[in-house]
């Protein structure tokens, strides 16, 4: 099992280290590029919330992020001190329509479709997200 | 992220590389509305090069269909696997045409 912590400063152009952490305790639990690349994807989308409507873009706060690996399971945690927000509710499912498609809500929509289970606390005036992604187990 | 934009007669062609993400996405949004502003909506967007593509640059994709729709259209282009998953997992890989490579997406205007 391997753990990685990284602090960032909730700033956009941070976030890609989010990303690379994310990458490393992929490869760690012997993800393929694909679902490890979905990881990202999540780690990103959850970032971006926490900035953007977290922080309102204002300088000032951080993220902290902890990646822990095991054989074919992912665990990521992120916490934040922007006001209460809880991403784990999951969004009803959006239904394109070609002439008019929404543009709201992707960045939930696409957590939510990548990891197996989310999860929200609010704890000592900091939101705790917890995304947990596993291998498909085969029979044999 | 690098985006390269050629003008022809009656498309655009728009390549981007790199990482389209909530940090870089407002200039993709910008360079997609200048050709917009210019009437030029037969737009195909070549993606081979992108290595990062989260719900802020699919939104400037969907948001610059939208824009294009009805005096034409924006297409993609030989999408990079990563790309093609970022369009997947969102569910908006059925709103665009998207073609295998280039040249089939300019021959489709």
């Amino acid at each position: 099992m391997s753990v990685r912590r990284l602090t960032i400063p909730g700033r956009l152009e941070a976030i890609e280290a989010a990303c690379e952490c994310v990458e490393a305790g992929a490869q760690d639990a012997g993800f393929d590029e694909s679902t490890s690349y979905a990881c990202q994807l999540a780690v990103a989308e959850a970032c971006e919330n926490i900035v953007i409507h977290g922080y309102g873009r204002q300088a000032g706060g951080d993220i902290r992020l902890e990646v822990s690996a095991a054989p074919g399971a992912l665990t990521i945690r992120l916490e934040d001190s922007a006001p209460p927000f809880n991403p784990a509710r999951r969004p009803d499912d959006q239904e394109w329509d070609r002439h008019d498609p929404p543009v709201g809500g992707l960045g939930l929509h696409i957590i939510h479709r990548v990891m197996d289970r989310v999860s929200y606390a609010r704890r000592a005036s900091h939101n705790r997200l917890t995304m947990r992604k596993h291998l498909a187990r085969t029979s044999g | 992220m690098e985006i390269q934009t050629q003008e022809y007669k009656r498309i655009a062609v728009v390549t981007v590389t790199g990482r389209i993400d909530s940090a870089t996405s407002a200039d993709l949004e910008a360079a997609l509305q200048a050709l917009i502003d210019k009437g030029k909506k037969n737009l195909v967007l070549d993606l081979a090069g992108v290595e990062f593509l989260s719900s802020s640059g699919l939104r400037v994709l969907v948001n610059a269909f939208k824009a294009c729709k009805g005096a034409g259209e924006l297409c993609i282009a030989q999408p990079s696997e990563r790309a093609a998953s970022s369009l997947s997992i969102a569910g908006v890989d059925t709103l665009f045409a998207i073609h295998p490579t280039r040249e089939a997406a300019v021959a489709s205007f």
